[in-house]
Order: C-alpha cells, then sequence, then structure tokens
C-alpha cells in the first residue's frame, strides 16, 4: 500500500501559512519573507541535486545568475517581455548544467563538482569581463515585474513558484524516475548493474534543477530590481550547498529549516555581524560532524525513537492489563 | 615584449608556487585537499604584519610557526580522526575544510585592526636580466619556491622521515603494519602545507594587498593549478604554476585583468574536463 506524503503534504502547508503570516504583517518581514522565499527556491533545487540525485554539484550560484542576468539582460537590452527573459534563463541554465554534466561524465563524483565549483569562481569574471552587456561591478537594475504587478503581487508569485516547485519535486520522487534517483544516490555502480542508463537519469536531474534554478533566478532579479558580478560569488553557492546538508538531506520540510538557518542567523546576529562567519563556520561543521542528515533527519529521528520507546513502554502494560 | 613575458611570467609562477605546494603536500600525504590551507596562511600572515614592527625575522617566524601550529592541530583534532571514521569522502572535506577556512575569515577580521594590509618586507633592490627590471623581492619568493621544492624532494626521497611519508602514501594500511605513526605523519604533511602556504601569503602581502578574503583567492588559486598539474603532484604543480605564470603575464598585454582570470579558470576547467588527473597524472587517484 502506498504510504500517504503526510511529511511532504504538511511541508507545503507550512511553507505557505509562515508565509502567509509574515507577508500579512507587512513592513520589512514583509519584503524580507520574499528574500528568504527566493532562497529557498535555490534549497530545493540543492536538495533535489545534491541529496536527492547525489550528484556533487556545486554551481547553483551560477544556474541561479545565468537565469537572472538573461531575464534582466533580455528586458533592459533587447526590451523582451519579462516573462520570456524568465524562461530564457530557466532553459539557458538548464542547458548549462546538463552542458556541465555531459562534459564531465567520463570523470568521478568529485572532479564533477569542482568544475561546476571552478565555473563559481569563474562567472563573476567572466560577467565583469561582459561589462558592456552585463554591467559589470555596477550591474544592471530594472523594476521588472514589481512594476508591473507590485510587491505584493511578485510575493504572491514567489509563494506560489515556491509551492508549485516544491510539490512537483515531492511527487517526482514518489515517481518511478524518483525511485531511480534514489538508487543512483544510494549506489551508482548498483544501479548500473540492474540496467539504469544511469547517464541519462542523471541527465534529466541536472536539466530539471538547473531549469528550475534559473527560472529562481529571473524572480529573484525581479525581486530584488538589479544584479551584478558582487552578488554572485563563492559564499552564494557555498550557502545554497549548505542548505539541504544544513536542514535534513532526506526528510522534505529540510530545505526549509536549512533556509532559514542561512538567512535569518544573519539578520538575528546583525549587532555581532563581526562574528558572523566565526560562528557561521563553526554551526556548518559542527552539523556536519555531530548532525549527520542535518536537523531535520536528526528531529525526525529523535521523535521516531522517542514514539517507539513510549509504545515499548505502552506495550508490556497492555499485555499484563 | 615576449622576454618581458616570460620573466614576468616565471616569476610570477614562484609567487603563487608555494600556497600550490602547500595543497600538493597536504593531498599528497593524507588523500584531503584542504581548502582552509588559505585562510590559515592569511591568518599568519596578517599575525606577521601585526609582529612585524617589533621584529622583522621574528615576525615571519612566529607567522610561519603559527601556521604550521594551525595546519597541525586542525589536521590531529579534527580532519585525520574524521577521515578514520567516514573514509575519504572529498565532497565532506572539500565542505568541513572551506568552514574552517571561513571560520579564519572570521578570526582574522576580529582579531586584527585592519581588513585590508601590506606587508612592509624589505624591496631588495632592483635587479636587471635581459633589461627587464624586476624588485628583489620578487626574485627571492621565486628562490624560496625553488627551494621549497628541492627541499620537499630531498626530505621525501632520502629521509627516514621522507619515507614514512612516501609509504603513508602510496599504501595507509601497510605503512601501519610496518609501524609508521600515519597519523604523525599527516599532521606533520598538513602543518607543512600551511606553512607553506603562509609563507606564500606574506610574500604576496608584501607584494600586493592582503584582505580578509585572499585566502579563498589563494586557495582557489593554488586549487587550479594543482588540478592543471595533477592533485598531489609536487613537480606537476610546479610546472603548472609557470604555464599559470605565463598565462597571467602574457595575457596582461593582450587582454584586462577579468578576461585574464576568465582565461585562467577556462583553462582548468578545461583540463579537469579533458584530463582530470592534471598534466602530469596525480599520484593518488581522485
Amino acid at each position: 500500500m502506498k504510504k500517504w506524503p503526510v511529511q511532504e503534504v504538511l511541508t507545503l502547508v507550512a511553507i505557505f501559512l509562515f508565509a502567509f503570516l509574515f507577508i500579512k504583517g507587512g513592513g520589512y518581514h514583509k519584503w524580507f519573507t520574499g528574500y528568504v522565499l527566493l532562497y529557498l527556491i535555490q534549497g530545493y533545487v540543492a536538495w533535489f541535486i545534491f541529496s536527492k540525485c547525489g550528484q556533487p554539484f556545486y554551481g547553483y550560484a551560477v544556474t541561479m545568475a545565468i537565469g537572472a542576468f538573461s531575464s534582466i539582460v533580455t528586458a533592459v537590452m533587447f526590451g523582451w517581455p519579462l516573462w520570456a527573459g524568465i524562461l530564457l534563463g530557466g532553459l539557458f541554465s538548464a542547458l548549462v548544467a546538463s552542458t556541465l554534466f555531459v562534459a564531465t561524465s567520463r570523470a568521478r563524483g568529485f572532479y564533477v563538482g569542482m568544475v561546476s565549483f571552478l565555473l563559481v569562481i569563474l562567472f563573476p569574471s567572466l560577467i565583469e569581463a561582459l561589462r558592456d552587456i552585463t554591467g559589470g561591478r555596477s550591474g544592471l537594475s530594472f523594476r521588472g515585474l514589481k512594476g508591473l504587478i507590485g510587491l505584493d503581487g511578485l510575493l504572491w508569485l514567489v509563494l506560489g513558484f515556491v509551492i508549485v516547485v516544491a510539490g512537483i519535486l515531492f511527487w517526482l520522487m514518489r515517481t518511478k524516475v524518483g525511485r531511480i534517483f534514489t538508487i543512483i544516490a544510494e549506489n551508482d555502480d548498483l544501479a548500473k548493474a540492474v540496467g539504469i542508463n544511469t547517464f541519462k537519469y542523471k541527465l534529466l536531474g541536472y536539466a530539471i534543477g538547473g531549469f528550475i534554478s534559473g527560472l529562481g533566478g529571473g524572480l529573484y532579479v525581479n525581486y530584488i530590481g538589479s544584479i551584478s558580478s558582487v552578488d554572485i560569488g563563492v559564499l552564494t553557492t557555498i550557502y545554497i550547498t549548505f542548505i539541504p546538508i544544513v536542514g535534513g538531506s532526506k526528510v522534505p520540510f529540510g530545505p526549509v529549516i536549512g533556509t532559514l538557518f542561512i538567512r535569518l542567523i544573519p539578520e538575528a546576529l546583525a549587532d555581532i555581524e563581526r562574528y558572523l562567519s566565526i560562528i557561521f563556520g563553526a554551526a556548518f561543521v559542527f552539523v556536519m560532524l555531530g548532525m549527520r542528515g542535518g536537523i531535520g533527519d536528526n528531529v525526525v529521528n529523535y521523535i521516531g525513537r522517542l514514539i517507539d520507546r513510549i509504545r515499548m513502554r505502552r506495550a508490556p502494560e497492555t499485555k499484563g492489563g | 615584449m615576449v622576454l618581458d613575458g616570460i620573466i614576468n611570467g616565471i616569476i610570477m609562477a614562484g609567487i603563487v608556487a608555494l600556497p600550490v605546494l602547500g595543497i600538493a603536500v597536504i593531498y599528497g600525504m593524507t588523500g584531503i585537499i584542504n581548502f582552509a590551507v588559505g585562510g590559515i596562511g592569511v591568518f599568519s600572515a596578517f599575525l606577521t604584519w601585526y609582529l612585524l614592527p617589533y621584529n622583522m625575522p621574528l615576525a615571519i617566524v612566529a607567522g610561519l610557526v603559527v601556521g604550521f601550529g594551525l595546519g597541525y592541530a586542525i589536521q590531529a583534532a579534527l580532519l585525520t580522526p574524521l577521515s578514520a571514521k567516514r573514509g575519504g569522502d572529498l565532497n565532506l572535506f572539500f565542505l568541513i575544510t572551506n568552514n574552517i577556512g571561513l571560520i579564519f575569515v572570521g578570526l582574522t577580521r576580529v582579531i586584527f585592526p585592519r581588513p585590508i594590509i601590506g606587508i612592509p618586507l624589505p624591496r631588495l633592490g632592483t635587479i636587471n636580466i635581459l633589461n627587464v627590471q624586476t624588485s628583489g623581492l620578487k626574485f627571492l619568493a621565486l628562490f624560496i619556491a625553488i627551494g621549497a621544492l628541492l627541499l620537499l624532494r630531498t626530505v621525501e626521497r632520502y629521509t627516514r622521515v621522507g619515507k614514512s611519508w612516501r609509504a603513508t602514501s602510496q599504501n595507509l594500511r601497510l605503512a601501519r603494519v610496518v609501524g609508521i605513526n600515519t597519523s604523525r605523519a599527516f599532521n606533520v604533511a598538513s602543518g607543512l602545507g600551511c606553512m607553506l602556504a603562509a609563507f606564500g601569503a606574506i610574500i604576496w602581502g608584501s607584494l600586493y594587498n592582503l584582505t580578509l578574503t585572499s585566502g579563498f583567492d589563494l586557495t582557489f588559486l593554488g586549487y587550479i593549478i594543482a588540478v592543471v598539474g595533477g592533485i598531489g603532484n609536487i613537480l606537476g604543480g610546479m610546472l603548472a604554476a609557470l604555464i599559470v605564470g605565463m598565462v597571467l603575464s602574457f595575457s596582461a598585454y593582450i587582454v584586462s585583468g577579468s578576461w585574464q582570470s576568465v582565461i585562467l579558470y577556462g583553462i582548468a576547467i578545461i583540463t579537469l574536463i579533458l584530463a582530470p588527473r592534471g598534466i602530469l597524472g596525480s599520484e593518488r587517484s581522485v
């Protein structure tokens, strides 16, 4: 019998309710909610590629930036409709992520990750080198979708997109394709041995992840209103990579915890900003060493053990009674 | 122009070679690519800068000793036990050491009074080679790099410690069976690697500037060169440093700074795609 997707549904409801409450609260919290949601999109991409497909991809800042720059450049330079720029960004990101995978498919895991990481280091320089089109360090700015549908409209659009993306990924992981992704992530050699075309499925994973990340980047630049080479960097990609690692790689709400962790801690520690990288670095190391699987997985395991213990205590009483 | 480019390229290779050697030594021995090397190196260089007004030789020695100590301590307390517990998962070590680097960026910011420094070492005059003039300090950096390479090779080949290093990197289990203290070999290699990175950062800081995030720049530059040469392969790393030095030197005549970086990282990516083990091959398999 198929298990009901309780955690998945609760996650979607929780995302909607929390975002709804903060959006209704207005002010800075409202704006910040949109910012957190935009990172949550990237968090779900990292959760899907890194944790669910088991692919060591670190190029999230690049796929996100490709979406953002495609959107703003096509709108500002060529006067394209905004939706077309966002869609192009998604497609272009999917193409780059897939090409990266195909190009590195001869190599083993770590090299694939390193090529994507080098791409992250290269990308800001490329944006600066192409400053006539991209604006370089000064960047480009525009009103984008905010000018068209207002901040509220854009916020609801972003929230809707997050829920659709998370919903699609949850659904996908419960299909046959999702189970194949899981087998590949667990044991690549075993997947090959049982006749799975791992190349095809990994390529599919990269394409899906790249597409969503690019679309998310397009929404990001429409929400923030500007982007430059300074906004894309190694730290962005490291933070996005850490979203599922910190939040939880197995549970569907892991990216929510991870995104809150990486976005709320800097807000909460604004007064002691000097110590932020020490606290962040130490927290990441602690989670990676002490909480294998991330906060979410450990909480679920702990609750599971607690329930088992209660059941075991009750069992003799029931027997005896 | 060609001669000028070649000489500048060789000198640039010498400057960037030290952190490369650091990465190569650590990876060659431990099988861990330590991305905290640059952060530790820059922290140590900041310490040298801080102590410089008191006594210059002592300040440099203090920076190097602290670099060695930090590399040794982190390897002993964290990386070696983790490697024993979870095996050589390179992605895990990549993420962990990157965060250790992040901690050192924070520590450098909190402990030292300035976020950008230049280390005022003596320029050591101007040297003229075939009508190309350059500072004596740059030449010294080149000689230190060559000296460090030769010293490492000599130690590795002809000393008891070096033999235990080679045994450990070739067959860890067998090295343990014959009584080699492999943990200590790992810790010393890591300390040595971080000390070389500290030296590289001190030289870099005296020729250019050091910022809080220079550690990441040094690490990534070092890593790229190490990748092109074959990670863990000391000779390959030096050859790649020469190639990168030439690329940086000659591309400066043709394209702007941003394109230089694009070309540099582009070469590293293409190398990784076409020859994942680098131009001379890696002594370890990744």
